[in-house]
Parts: C-alpha cells; structure tokens; sequence
C-alpha cells in the first residue's frame, strides 16, 4: 500500500491546483520560424482571449479581421501580395500575452491585432516597441496612452471619452447627480472608474457611493446592498461584459432600480444575455458603434459579417474590422513597409471607418468621439444628445 | 445590520455549490486517497450539460440536472477505469493523470459549445422574498434546498447502506476489505462517479448564478478545493462547513475589503489551515493517501 503524508498532497495539491489558474494551453498559430520578408504573404497576428471569460471579445475581433483581410485577399491583397492573418490565444493573461509578443516578433508578423484587454496590451507594448511592430488594440484604458509606445494605436477612444460622453447625457442634460460607481480592479475597470471619476469631479460631483470589486467575483450583495442603502438615480457600472450582467441582474434582484451605466460592454449580446433583457432594460450606453444600421458602410460591414458568420456583428468585430482595414491601408501607401515606416504610415492614414473618421494623434488614439444609446425593449437604440 | 444580513444571504447560496464542489473533492480522497485534478472541469462539464438539456432540450431545469449528473458519473466511470491501473502502483502518476483529464475536458468543451460561453436564465423568475428588508433570491433558496437534500442522500448512503459501509471499509484499508470480498475497484468506481455526480449538481446549480464558460472550472476547483482543506479533507461534514465558510468569507471579504478580497480570503484561509493543519473537521483514519 502506498501511504502519502497529507501536508504533502495538501501542498502538492495546492500547487499544482495554483499552476492550473496561472497558466493556460499553448496558443494556436503558425509555428514556422520566417522572419519579415518583402515576398511571400504579409504575415498580420490576432492576439487576442480565445478561450476564458473574455473570450467572446476574442471571438469578435478575430472574426471583424478575418473579414477584413478576406476581403482584402479577394481584391488580390496588398500590391499583390497576400495577407496572411494567424491568430493567437493570450486567455486574458498578460504574462502570456508578453511571451506571445516575443513568439510574433521572432517569427516574421509585421502588425498586430489585439487585444481587447487593456492589461495584455499594456503589458505587451514594450515587447512591440522594440521589436517595432505596430499593434492596434480594442483597449481603450488611459493607462495604455500612458505606455507612450510609437507604435501602439487604439481603433476607439479611451475611457476618457467614453465617459465624458456619459457624463454630458447623464449630468448636463438629464440632470441625474446622485451616482454610484461599482467597478472591477481590473485595468479596465479601473480605467473607467478614474476616466468617469474626473469627468464628475469636472462638474463638481462626488459618487455617493464607490464599490470596487475583483475581476472574477461572482456574489455582489455586499457592495449591492451598501450602494441601494444610499438610493442613487444612476449605477454606474465599469467591468467587462459578463461581471456587468451579473452586477446588473443581482442588482435588480436586491431591489436597486436605479438607472444603469456605463461604457461599451454594456451595449453587446453577452451583457443582455447575461443581465436578462429585464433586468438591462434603461441601461444607458457610451459606444463609437451604436448599431449596424447607422451608415451604408456599417449596413455593407454587417451583411458581409453576417454572411460569413451567421451572426449579427457588434461593436469589437466592427473595431478589428476598421484596425486591419487602417494597417492594410498604411500598408499599400507604404509599399508594404514595416516597422517605424509602417507606424509613421498608419499615423498618417485618414480612414473613413465604422467607428468614425479616424484620424491618429500623437498618443495612438484614433477615434475621438461617442455616442450615447439606450437598451429599449432588448435592443440597442441611439438617443439624440445636445 | 442590513448589509450584514444580505451579505451573509449572498454568501450563503455560493457557498452551498461551494460546499458541493467541496464533497466531490473528499468523497474521491476519502475512498482513493486521491486528489482529483479534473474535477473543476467535471463541474464545468455538468454545468454545460445541465444548460444544454435545459436550454436547448428543454427538460425541466431540475431534471436537466439529473441528467447531467448521469453524463459526468459516466465521464467519471471512465476516468477511473483508466486510471485503475495505476491504483497504489504509482500514486503521483494518478494525480498527473486527473489533471490530463482535466486539460482534456476542457478542450472538448471548447470543441463542442464554443470558447464563449453562455448566460443561463434562472428556472425561477418570481420577485425576490423580502424579509425586514433583506432581500431574498427566490433562486438561492431552490439552491440551499437542492443542496441540502443531497448532503443528507450522501450521508444517508455513506453511513446506512451497505454499499457505503464497503467504501469507508477501502477507505480506511483496502486490503482487509479486499480480504473480506469487498470489490476495491468498483468502490472507487463509485466513488469517482458519486463525486462527478456532485460536481454536475453544483455546475448545474450554479449555471443561472454565473455565466457558463469551458474555463469556469477553474475558478470553483480551488474554491471547492480549498473548501474542503477547510473543513478538513475527505469529511463530508466538514465539506458542507468548509464551503459555506468559504462562501461566506468571500462575500464578507468582498464588502470590507472591496478588491483585495480574493487576497483576503486565501490570507484567512492560510492561517486556519497553519494553526490546525488537518482542517475543521480533520479525520486521521483517512489515511490512505
């Protein structure tokens, strides 16, 4: 019989349960080892979560590339050569997120899609940078303006705009001043409770309440119950899609009414799915892409996406969709340049895209402007603001 | 005193999937003296099963479970069949083994239902129950009820019947059971099956609380793991205390210390175990592993 001393399963247990958590399968992708070349395919990586709670964002993104470079190679790619798009999976980790930065650097990809996290694409960045490869992200943190990288652009707006928009609708023009602020301490989360703080702080208002929860809670009754007790009009809500429907939903289910807000997470499918249309129902939105039914361009970008995919398209499809439409553009203007050729290029593209016209700044932000929506009857419908 | 009560409340229906995770885990120790590695992924395995055949089968949300809990103790069955060879040959080999298994259903739950996961809608949409203010989630109740009546099953079985009078026989020496005609290998069979069983019954009760996803698993397997360290491993007693204790904790940790609350949590959670290393509820019989 073989006896094993518990303190030592305990500790093997716990290791190896710890290990489990911290680290995830290999990522998908080439694995050929070419370095940038100006014959064969331009090689382009997604690197994004294709697997874990934020993987329906990854799905997104990959989708609206694949789309774009589709597109592109039916037209005969750029200047004749074809685009090769691979796509990688970071799980929403930003340590795999670097070593993914050291795999696409050494293997010959000459731009980046990705991510739509705002950590993994603070923590990849200076990997990027000095590898020169241009990355555009679906992050719209400030802390990833911050990172000060030439080579890092954003195909939204950071948080500040998102919710100086809010706060415009919200405060200036339907007077609602009494808020509270539940958010993750998640890099978004964070960002957008600092972005929505100072835009409050600017009008000379205070959060009646400030809740802060991890990024994988899943019991919100303490910080719930705290904000119902001080009766805001407005809950403001700054995680990602998922952990906002559960906020939302035991929200309604604690008896808090007030009306709901927050940034782009809060106009997907996966929000809805996850709150119960009910329970979203009044939710007020900050989003560049408020409906595929906006322009001739977002009603041709949804048919083809729906096409390919049999699925509507929404917000981040949309956001990868203009990002490698903007590279692929620099990169026909360039002649297929790479690296600091291929930044100055993109900087200096103007791109007419879903999102906006988009027009780069020094910091990498593309897009400059919001617009508000509301969830009416399960759906999300653009509001006229003053 | 308000918010005491709601986070206790809140903290209460987690805890019971916890405190089910938690069972599951000590079940397969106390009969194997094995530490399952997979079976947050059989949780998140049940949870998927428990929504398909609710969601899309449309079976009644308690009999989707039942079902569910059929596939998993399946799943189980044969996990324990491939590892049958290894039994008291090469123990760490077993454990690698579970987690192999773990990586395994995690991948084919991403081949079959996607990486994106899924909300699922709560089989009860009355309002919440409002007493003195606390509010009440009609769903917490179905869970704590749920929970409770297969704690009392399991405890019934492990100590009423003979079938579970035979595995606390392996348990505590498995070759005297042997020599008493006692079958080692299907009482591990049943014991790695029961403990599937358990996880697809707190993965399926959990589903409408959280939003399904192929790497949930992970997230509960530790909270259920550390459960059961908590109350002391391979107890069942002390499976039940350890989650709800756990998910208590977490709520409280959440309402006073707002974003270190995981940090908290496990900070508590090291000192109890440093200041009584067997657990709560720790029980030096099981000693096999």
């Amino acid at each position: 019989m073989i006896r094993f001393r518990r303190g030592r399963v305990v500790a093997s247990a716990l290791a190896v349960l710890a290990v489990g958590v911290g680290s995830a399968c290999s990522a998908p992708g080439s694995s050929s080892n070419t370095n940038a070349s100006t014959t064969g395919p331009i090689k382009m990586a997604v690197v994004d979560a294709q697997s874990g709670q934020l993987s329906s964002l990854g799905a997104w993104e990959y989708k609206g590339a694949k789309l774009a470079v589709d597109q592109w190679n039916a037209k005969g790619g750029v200047n004749g050569r074809k685009i090769q798009l691979d796509v990688f999976d970071d799980t929403g980790d930003p340590t795999i997120g670097t070593n993914l930065a050291r795999k696409i650097a050494s293997e010959g990809y000459v731009a980046m899609i990705g991510t739509a996290e705002s950590a993994v694409t603070v923590a990849m960045a200076p990997v990027l940078q000095q590898a020169k490869i241009p990355s555009i992200t679906s992050g719209q943190s400030p802390s990833i303006t911050a990172v000060k990288s030439p080579f890092q652009f954003l195909n939204g707006p950071t948080s500040t705009t998102y919710d100086e928009t809010l706060a415009k609708y919200l405060v200036d023009q339907k007077d609602l001043k009494s808020i509270a602020f539940i958010s993750n301490n998640g890099s978004y989360g964070k960002g957008e409770h600092d972005a929505f703080g100072k835009a409050l702080a600017d009008r000379g208002i205070k959060p009646v309440d400030d809740q802060v929860v991890t990024t994988d809670q899943k019991d919100f009754s303490a910080a719930l119950t705290s904000i119902r007790q001080k009766n805001p009009q407005v809950l403001f809500v700054g995680t990602e899609e998922v952990e906002a429907g559960l906020i939302v939903k035991q929200a309604r289910e604690l008896g808090l009414n007030a009306t709901v807000a927050g940034a782009a997470p809060m106009g997907t499918t996966v929000y809805l799915q996850t709150s119960g249309a009910a329970n979203a129902e009044g939710t007020v939105v900050s989003s560049p892409y408020l409906s595929n039914d906006t322009s001739d361009a977002s009603r041709s970008f949804a048919q083809a996406y729906k096409t390919a995919y049999n699925e509507d398209a929404e917000l981040h499809g949309a956001k990868s969709f203009d990002g490698t439409n903007i590279f692929l553009t620099a990169m026909k203007n360039s002649n297929a340049a790479t690296g600091q050729q291929l930044a100055d290029a993109i900087r200096a593209t103007k791109y007419p895209g879903l999102l906006g016209t988009f027009t780069f700044d020094q910091t990498g932000v593309g897009i400059h402007a919001t617009s508000i929506g509301v969830i009416t009857g399960g759906k999300l419908i653009a509001t006229a603001t003053s | 005193m308000q918010v005491f009560l709601q986070t206790l409340v809140g903290g209460l229906s987690f805890g019971a999937v916890y405190a089910l995770v938690a069972m599951g885990f000590s079940i397969v120790y106390r009969t194997m003296g094995l530490v399952n590695f997979a079976h947050g992924q059989v949780v998140m395995v049940g949870a998927y099963a428990a929504s398909t055949f609710y969601m899309s089968s449309r079976l009644p949300f308690v009999l989707a479970i039942i079902v569910a809990m059929v596939v998993t103790g399946l799943i189980a069955l044969v996990m324990e069949r491939v590892l049958r060879p290894l039994e008291n040959k090469d123990f760490d080999l077993m454990l690698i083994g579970t987690i192999g298994f773990g990586v395994v259903l995690e991948s084919l739950a991403t081949i079959i239902w996607g990486a994106t996961g899924r909300a699922v809608p709560t089989p009860v949409g009355s309002q919440p129950l409002d007493v003195f203010g606390v509010r009440i989630r009609t769903y917490s109740l179905v869970v704590l009820g749920i929970a409770a009546v297969a704690t009392v099953l399991l405890l019934i079985f492990l100590q009423r019947t003979k079938r579970g009078a035979a595995m606390q026989a392996v348990a505590m020496d498995h070759e005297a059971a042997t020599a008493v005609g006692i079958h080692v290998g299907r009482s591990n069979a049943i014991a790695f099956a029961i403990g599937a069983g358990l996880a697809a019954l707190a993965g399926g009760l959990v589903g409408p609380l959280l939003y399904v996803s192929p790497t949930m698993g992970g997230a509960l397997g530790i909270k259920g793991f550390a459960a059961a360290i908590l109350g002391g491993f391979g107890n069942i007693t002390g499976a039940i205390v350890g989650g709800l204790a756990i998910g208590i904790l977490d709520s409280f940790a959440a309402g006073w210390f707002q974003g270190y609350s995981d940090l908290v949590v496990f900070l508590v959670f090291t000192v109890i175990v440093m200041v009584k290393p067997t657990g709560l509820f720790g029980e030096r019989t099981v000693s096999r592993a």
